[in-house]
């Protein structure tokens, strides 16, 4: 496919690179023409040197015909413009950077909307997103990503026969606003119907708001974990989302940020988080903030040096697990050697979601489900025509092992009842199995039909 | 856009009980529900959501105002409502004053732009001394929904 991708930076760079390994073809801008000089002799990649924001550069670069234009500078304004700009021109999507989180919030003003772009991603976000997958029981993760964090996903293992164990789903009364999506049993995945009853030894997927996941937990009796410490280095965008996204019951969470003002600002939002003051740079504060008895530590800050540092120290100091975010791909090999138990790069977090933008008709995300695979997520547009748009979800012929999950309407997520009816517009989230994702997907293709 | 369109009038209070940030927008998301201008069953979805919101940046845009808002699916049209506190309520504004007079508004997602029309017509009338301090001084509903509705009538020259 065609992919334009505007700034060449450390993130357009290896987004740029890892492309082209995969087969597409590329063209990136920056506006330092030495910098695209570069990216032309080291990648094989067109490369054009100006603004992203003029039309007559995107001209050059090719948007009109492209499959994704993908604004990576280092400025959210000029990303978000370039990417309307870009849209416009003809690209068949747009996604836009952003750091500050103003511009995801719609509340007072819809930037997406507003400048028709496709999506607004938040490294810094989706960084912590990954961070906190890492962090939390294997095999629990948050699909923030999908449902602007209205929306999660959790796996939890069924220990012992409670009342609602061996009855059939549709029977359960779960509240309405929850779905069970997957069931794993005996080492196979796979999507519950309403027949479908839950067992014990089962992994069970639910999809939800958290409040209400947690409420149909209790009904399965699960076991509250032992409350697990966590300390996080560095209270920058990362920090910030990945201690709000662990807040909870399951975990004491103790942030710190050397910038006594953002620790104000922190405090004040994070109300379940203890901020702390001080230097992860020194011993003394590490000790004194006893890393050494954390579950984890996960060191965040903005610099690579300083977060590998910083977790060998705590790693030395009894800190059970370690976790840094490293940027640079150098780093990878000595990290491991170190003893760090878990690393994330931002650009490789991004580089997977932006394969995820790279489909063909109305799919505008896909991601196989985290864990043993067999099942994809899918984000999808609802367009006019489509046979999926022809009766309520209970009428709507889909393939087995098929669900549609949620359903985004203007920005806001729901889990969808039989009787709801998808209407163009909305974007579905739909859970399939490997072998009925065509079938789904027909659902949701016009195939030429009128509209 | 006027007041009128927007302003559930059973919804007005004149005598805010709640003294901190999250008890006045849930005090006035209440009266909402009581003028049955939300659902009961989103009650506490679209406090959540008006409070993601201040965080952002407190709606409390000075000289004793805040306008708390978010937009919300639950809702088929604007709905928004007036409510003064006598002794004033620390809402982080940008002035550092305490809030006196607020306005609260939800509106549908889809429809952008009568939700910053309403906006702009709360910021708008809000510029004027006289309709602000009349409000502040306003003893009763009744004596609030009257200055609304001359705030709509531009009786204040705004």
């Amino acid at each position: 496919m065609r992919v334009v991708v505007l700034g060449a930076g450390t993130v357009g760079a290896s987004v740029a690179e890892m492309l082209c390994q995969h087969g597409h073809s590329v063209t990136v801008v920056d506006h330092n023409p030495g910098v695209a000089r570069r990216v032309n002799d080291e990648l094989d990649v067109r490369a054009v040197s100006g603004s992203a924001a003029q039309s007559s550069v995107l001209f050059q670069a090719g948007v009109m015909d492209s499959d994704l234009c993908l604004a990576l500078t280092g400025s959210d304004e000029g990303n978000m413009i370039a990417a309307s700009i870009a849209k416009a021109m003809g690209a068949r999507r747009a996604v836009a950077r952003v750091y500050a989180p103003v511009f995801r919030d719609l509340s007072t003003f819809d930037y997406q909307r507003h400048l028709k772009i496709d999506r607004l991603l938040s490294l810094e976000h989706l960084s912590a997103m990954e961070l906190a997958r890492k962090i939390r029981e294997p095999g629990s993760l948050a699909i923030e990503s999908f449902a602007h964090g209205n929306l999660e996903m959790q796996e939890l293992a069924v220990a012992k026969a409670t009342a609602a164990v061996g009855v059939p789903l549709r029977e359960l009364k779960l509240p309405k606003a929850v779905r069970v999506g997957s069931i794993l049993r005996g080492g196979k995945l796979m999507i519950a119907d309403a027949g479908e009853k839950v067992m014990v030894g089962d992994r069970v997927t639910l999809i939800g708001a958290r409040e209400d996941i947690d409420d149909v937990k209790s009904r399965f009796d699960v076991e509250t974990p032992q409350k697990r410490g966590i300390v996080i280095a560095g209270g920058g965008e990362t920090g910030y989302h990945l201690a709000r996204v662990l807040e909870g019951p399951r975990f004491a969470i103790v942030l710190i940020e050397a910038d006594r003002g953002r620790c104000d600002f922190l405090a004040s939002h994070l109300k379940q988080t203890t901020v702390v003051h001080c230097d992860v740079q020194r011993r003394a504060d590490l000790e004194e903030e006893r890393v050494g008895s954390a579950d984890v530590f996960v060191a965040c800050t903005g610099d690579d040096e300083n977060n590998i540092m910083a977790c060998v120290e705590a790693r030395e100091l009894g800190a059970k697990k370690t976790a840094a975010l490293v940027g640079r791909p150098d780093y990878a090999n000595v990290v491991g050697k170190l003893g760090i138990d878990e690393t994330v790069s931002p650009r490789e977090v991004v580089a997977r979601q932006v394969l995820g933008f790279l489909n063909t008709g109305p799919v505008i995300f896909r991601n196989a489900l985290l864990w043993g695979g067999g099942i994809e997520i899918l984000e999808v547009e609802v367009v006019a025509g489509a046979p999926v748009t022809e009766h309520v979800l209970a009428n709507v012929d889909l393939p087995p092992q098929c669900l549609v999950a949620a359903v985004i309407h203007e920005s806001y997520v729901r889990v969808p009842g039989a009787d709801d009816r998808l209407k163009p517009g909305d974007t579905a989230i739909v859970f399939a199995g490997d072998e009925s994702v065509d079938g789904a997907l027909a659902l949701f293709q016009t195939n030429g039909r009128a509209s | 856009m006027k007041f009128a369109d927007f302003v559930s009038t059973e919804a007005i209070q004149a005598d805010l009980v709640a003294e901190d940030k999250d008890g006045v927008i849930r005090e006035m998301v209440q009266s909402l529900l009581d003028a049955g201008g939300v659902q009961e069953e989103e009650f506490e979805s679209i406090i959540k959501a008006i409070l993601k919101r201040e965080e952002l940046g407190s709606t409390g845009i000075g000289r004793g105002v805040a306008v708390p808002h978010t937009k919300h699916p639950s809702v088929d049209r604007l709905v928004g409502t007036v409510a003064v506190s006598r002794e004033g309520v620390d809402f982080q504004s940008l002035d550092g004053e305490k809030v006196h007079l607020f306005f609260l508004l939800i509106s549908p997602p889809d429809r952008p732009g009568d939700h910053l029309r309403a906006l702009e017509n709360i910021s708008r009338q809000l510029r004027n001394d006289t309709f602000c301090r009349f409000l502040k001084q306003s003893k009763s509903a009744d004596d609030i929904r009257q200055l609304l509705e001359e705030a709509d009538n531009n009786q204040f020259g705004a």
